[in-house]
């Protein structure tokens, strides 16, 4: 197998990303590790997973992106470890086996791909992306059934596998763990890059593995939706509940690649694509956001030292930069027009609803639907709310760290004091950063519609159907996104305002219940203990089967050794009581020496109840032999006799 | 006089009947060249690993005199030549077991003897049986056993063959009688150890390899019961090793496990690949070996090298912090930086992460299992080596991060945690492992071409 690469716009475009993350996160970074030891190590694996990142994007087939996909996931996991906390350790420990089993079940996924296609008699280069192009649909028509059934199974350990690197339910859990304790910039190259590598392994079975032709099977669309819906509404949840600065972000992460998820499956399902632009624009939104998010609060966290919300309340009340630049990424984010969140989400939402017109017309025509209509409604209400929940997770922390005052005033008056909190170079790294999405955001028809244009034929976008908006602000656009930002306002007042804060307004509570934990309650047990114990006591046996025949055999054909080694006096009960008698001995001797008192000579009980047990069986033999115990056995069996004959005779 | 002479004469005729011959065939130089490197490496680190040790001297003459047999047996040309290599080479290592003559030594070689010889009778069962129907017990690619025998006495033949398997098993480690590996390697010094696990295994391999693809005909076995148990106990015996890996907690011990783990997915690439031809749509005509088969061999080669690399590194530890648990391995990356490296790197081949030789191997294994037409056993097969793969990462990488990451309690808590390396003596040899390791992974093609030209034969 050859390693195989292509460099096209779509690629073009996230190299480009990538590297401006790296340069900014890096700048940012030569601040942030100023006073932490063991930093080489740091920038090494940095650079190392940049390089492993820029090898997944260029890759041109499945093989090339598995072998640079596990680099990067190995060479990251010095940025989650990185500080050796107790909590980095454990939450690298679930990064590692998240990357390592999700790598491992992916893997499956390629082997059983290229078992399909060399069947198929594809040997020159049977990974790449192009020559995967309808496979499924091609297997199904040719009535291969069992080739189509392994393109499905290889699609699903291929979903695994990319879809515990994206951050996708179930697997979102390392995530919320790993992206508080990672050193900010690594948490948002993590989240605003590494979570995409995993988009991008779904985006490439989404539309050249399972790319539909026509109306046909899109059980594979169906089911990225259905994982889009469910991620995009338990991170937003998650998010909400959360008080830790970083944590809300990561849990913004996972509901943010819920909402990309949706794009592509509601792409995949319908002839119309805007879904499938909507979500490759809102993969771009959001390595930008969160570039800016988490550096933002990689500032706040270099100068405090803390995340907790109830502390850094107040912060930025005197920081009119960073509030800006915070204010960029949340816009952003919370799909507020202007922005280019705004532009992605809106075309995903469109997206939906066209789905639903789509689902009505087949159902019309009499074609049969995987989701009625009823469900795409219901979708496009989980769609709304989540960004809902967008808006009112940022709104939480932008009021608490930029509006609010500390309840404590003389930390307020050190917060307000006027100290720098950023070098220039982070400065300047960071404002050009905050730029970019309201400039894109503000010229979407050229800059985002072009992007789209650009990487049409790389995303196998179909340009004939409808795919782009010309105008993003018309009223029909404008309603899904003010409808969000409205839930947003009142989930804000309606709930955390009034649920989410202590009676008096002064501190934030974490409501939800701790041991409410996937990884806590279900994987960590089952994975670390349950199957473990099972199948080891299994394997032990298995292991000491042969040991245990040759044992058997060997105490029923010839016993050659006695049970126990002979005891040089006394028996084994004499000596087990001197044993225990003698330490008691010694206990005692310990305590009279602290105490000061005389020691006599110390005794050895071992041999005292040997001697003992002689004297004993010396007697004992005897008292058996003499003519005295004969009379007494005599006497006694008289007296027996005789009772026994009153006794019969009187009843 | 004449007497005498009357003697050696018949000694030769016996030696006519069964002649000894060498000849190092392409195979053959592989598993020489594999014995080769690892002998050199542990060689070199023995030197300075048995610097102060007792009995230094028979170590070594032992230690030659078996590496010497293997490379015989490696290039014995019949099967008669390969058994007598085959014994002599049990015999000869049982001093390295044995070496540090205390009590578990001693049972432990005498168990290594035990399951050593009775496997080797089981061979010699099988050898028996197919002198009957072979006129030669040369080594002939394709094997020189009629097919016309196998039609009319097709039992005995199976039995024999089952017999080979099991027989030759024993040395590397198959389930039911793998029992000696886990207690016999790790007993030995580690330089030994790693000559034993890494390539004294691989005789094993090798017999199985010779008497059914040089003698008996591979062929012949696919579809019969005989290759549904062998791939049944390889498959039991890849995750009962890491099962049991994973829960062992002395280093050495768990290498072993290893090792009894690791041999066995080579057995399985060889089970499946019985009679299995591989797709080459390109040269049309020419079939194949079935990638499996590629696998197993690339795997012999990788799990050499790398399993001598990481036994070397449990050395080094032993020798020179005298850590033998791995819960005690904690910061050693602060104190062994460079060792503990290679380790990761050998780590992270075994388990099969790119772009190593275990990532290579394992592609070749699992992809050609996939292709056989073996019903359950092609899927099963990599899911079962993927699922031992991460009870390899398991057991391999806690280690690997705890002596990195020791956390922040424990550099606190005043545990030296200076730098104090080994000597070159000690991580040349390992360093030199690693990078084969590495190397093989990176360029694998000229290997594999070579492989399957040792396999094709029209």
């Amino acid at each position: 197998m050859k390693l195989l690469f292509t460099f096209d716009n779509f690629r073009l475009i996230y190299v480009g990303i990538a590297t401006f993350m790296w340069a900014v996160s890096l700048i940012l970074s030569a601040e942030y590790m100023r006073h932490y030891e063991r930093k080489g190590r740091y920038f090494f694996f940095t650079l190392l997973t940049y390089a492993a990142t820029i090898g997944v994007l260029v890759s041109a087939d499945f093989y090339t992106l598995f072998i640079f996909f596990e680099i990067m996931s190995l060479a990251s996991y010095v940025w989650v470890a990185f500080d050796e906390r107790k909590e980095s350790l454990r939450a690298a420990g679930t990064y590692l086996a998240v990357s390592v089993i999700g790598g491992l079940v992916m893997l499956m996924g390629i082997f059983l791909l290229y078992d399909v296609m060399t069947r198929l008699g594809v040997t020159d280069a049977p990974l790449s992306f192009e020559r995967l192009n309808y496979l499924y649909e091609a297997t199904k028509l040719a009535g291969h059934e069992s080739e189509s059934r392994k393109v499905w199974a290889a699609g699903l350990c291929m979903l695994f596998g990319f879809g515990a690197k994206a951050g996708a339910f179930p697997l979102h859990i390392w995530l919320p763990k790993a992206h508080p304790v990672a050193p900010a910039p690594a948490s948002a190259l993590l989240s605003g890059m590494l979570t995409k590598t995993g988009i991008l392994g779904i985006l490439m079975l989404t539309r050249y593995v399972f790319a539909p032709a026509g109306f046909s099977d899109v059980n594979w669309a169906v089911l990225i939706l259905i994982l889009g819906v469910c991620t995009m509404a338990i991170g937003a949840v998650l998010a909400l509940f959360s008080v830790d600065l970083k944590k809300t972000l990561a849990c913004s992460s996972v509901s943010q690649i819920g909402f990309i998820m949706t794009g592509i499956g509601v792409g995949g399902m319908s002839i119309y694509e805007l879904g499938t632009s909507g979500a490759f624009l809102h993969m771009v939104g959001h390595s930008l956001f969160k570039l800016t998010l988490f550096l933002s609060a990689g500032d706040i966290y270099m100068n405090l030292h803390k995340l907790d919300l109830n502390s850094l309340r107040g912060y930025g009340r005197n920081k009119p930069l960073l509030k800006l630049i915070f204010l960029s990424g949340a816009l952003g984010i919370g799909g507020v027009p202007l922005f280019n969140g705004y532009i992605s989400k809106t075309l995903i939402h469109e997206g939906i609803v066209l789905l639903k017109e789509y689902t009505e017309y087949l159902i019309r025509i009499g074609a049969p639907v995987v989701l009625s209509v009823r469900a795409t409604e219901v979708i496009e209400w989980i769609f709304l709310i989540s960004g809902g929940c967008t808006v009112a997770y940022m709104l939480k922390l932008f009021i608490c760290i930029f509006v609010e005052k500390n309840p404590d005033p003389a930390l307020q008056a050190l917060y307000d004091e006027r100290k720098p909190y950023m070098n220039r170079f982070t400065a300047t790294a960071l404002a050009i950063s905050a730029l970019i999405p309201p400039i894109l955001g503000t010229t979407a028809v050229y800059s985002m519609n072009g992007m789209v244009n650009a990487v049409a034929p790389a995303l196998k976008i179909n340009t004939d159907a409808e795919y782009i908006l010309h105008n993003y602000f018309t009223l029909e656009c404008l309603k899904g996104g003010l409808i969000s930002i409205l839930i947003g306002v009142v989930l804000y007042v309606g709930i955390i305002r009034t649920c989410m804060m202590s009676e008096d307004k002064t501190e934030y509570l974490d409501i939800w219940p701790k041991w409410m934990d996937l990884e806590n309650v279900v994987y960590r047990p089952i994975i670390l203990y349950a199957l473990p114990f099972v199948f080891a006591v299994i394997c032990r046996f298995m292991d000491k089967l042969v040991d245990i025949i040759l044992f058997k055999l060997r105490r029923t054909v010839f016993k050659d050794s006695k049970e126990f080694e002979e005891l040089p006096e006394g028996n084994r009960l004499t000596f087990t009581l001197g044993t225990y008698a003698s330490k008691i001995d010694d206990i005692r001797r310990k305590l009279y020496k602290l105490k000061g008192r005389k020691l006599g000579r110390k005794k050895d009980y071992v041999h005292r109840f040997a001697m003992e047990y002689e004297g004993f069986k010396e007697s004992r033999t005897l008292i058996f032999r003499s003519m005295s115990f004969g009379l007494m056995m005599f006497c006694l069996g008289l007296v027996v006799t005789v009772a026994y004959i009153l006794i019969t005779r009187w009843w | 006089m004449t007497c005498l002479l009357k003697s050696v004469e018949q000694i030769m005729n016996i030696m006519n009947m069964l002649p000894l011959k060498f000849h190092m065939d392409p195979l053959g130089a592989i598993f020489a060249l594999l014995t080769l490197v690892i002998f050199l490496c542990s060689g070199v680190f023995a030197t300075d690993y048995m610097k102060e040790k007792e009995h230094k001297r028979s170590f070594f003459i032992f230690f030659i005199l078996s590496g010497f047999i293997e490379i015989m047996l490696c290039a014995a040309s019949n099967l008669v030549t390969f058994y007598m290599c085959y014994e002599l080479l049990t015999v000869l290592t049982v001093p390295l077991v044995i070496h540090d003559r205390t009590k578990e030594a001693k049972m432990s070689a005498l168990k290594y003897l035990f399951f050593s010889m009775f496997g080797a009778y089981g061979a010699l069962f099988g050898i028996y049986n197919l002198a009957k129907y072979s006129d030669t017990l040369d080594f002939i690619q394709g094997g020189s056993v009629p097919a016309s025998v196998f039609a009319s006495d097709q039992k005995i033949i199976l039995i024999a063959a089952m017999a080979l398997i099991m027989g030759f098993g024993v040395k590397a480690g198959m389930w039911p009688l793998h029992a000696w590996l886990p207690s016999a390697h790790p007993i030995a010094p580690a330089p030994a150890s790693a000559a034993l696990s890494a390539c004294i295994v691989k005789a094993g391999v090798l017999g199985i390899i010779r008497s059914l693809w040089y003698v008996l005909g591979a062929d012949k076995l696919k579809g019969t019961a005989v290759q549904t148990a062998f791939m049944t106990l390889a498959l039991l015996t890849v995750f009962m090793g890491s099962m049991l890996a994973y829960r062992e907690s002395v280093l050495k011990k768990r290498l072993a496990y290893s090792t009894v783990s690791q041999v066995s997915y080579i057995l399985f690439g060889l089970a499946i690949s019985m009679g299995q031809t591989g797709v080459n749509s390109a040269e049309g005509a020419i079939s194949y070996p079935n990638d499996a088969l590629v696998g197993a061999i690339l795997h012999v080669l990788a799990h050499g090298f790398i399993k001598a690399a990481l036994f070397l590194v449990a050395g080094a530890i032993i020798h020179h912090l005298k850590i033998t648990k791995v819960e005690d391995m904690r910061g050693i990356g602060m104190r062994m930086p460079f060792t503990m490296c290679c380790y990761t790197v050998v780590s992270l081949g075994l388990i099969g992460i790119p772009p190593t030789g275990g990532f290579i191997s394992k592609w070749y294994l699992a992809t050609g299992a996939l292709a056989s037409d073996i019903p359950v056993f092609s899927w099963l097969g990599p899911v079962i080596l993927l699922v031992s793969a991460l009870l390899t990462a398991g057991y391999l990488l806690t280690p690997a991060v705890w002596a990195f990451f020791p956390g922040a309690e424990y550099r606190s808590s005043g545990k030296d945690l200076s730098r104090s390396e080994v000597g070159p003596l000690m991580t040349v040899p390992i360093a030199t492992l690693t990078l084969l390791s590495v190397l093989i992974g990176i360029f694998p093609d000229q290997t594999v071409a070579l492989i399957r030209q040792i396999f094709t034969y029209l």
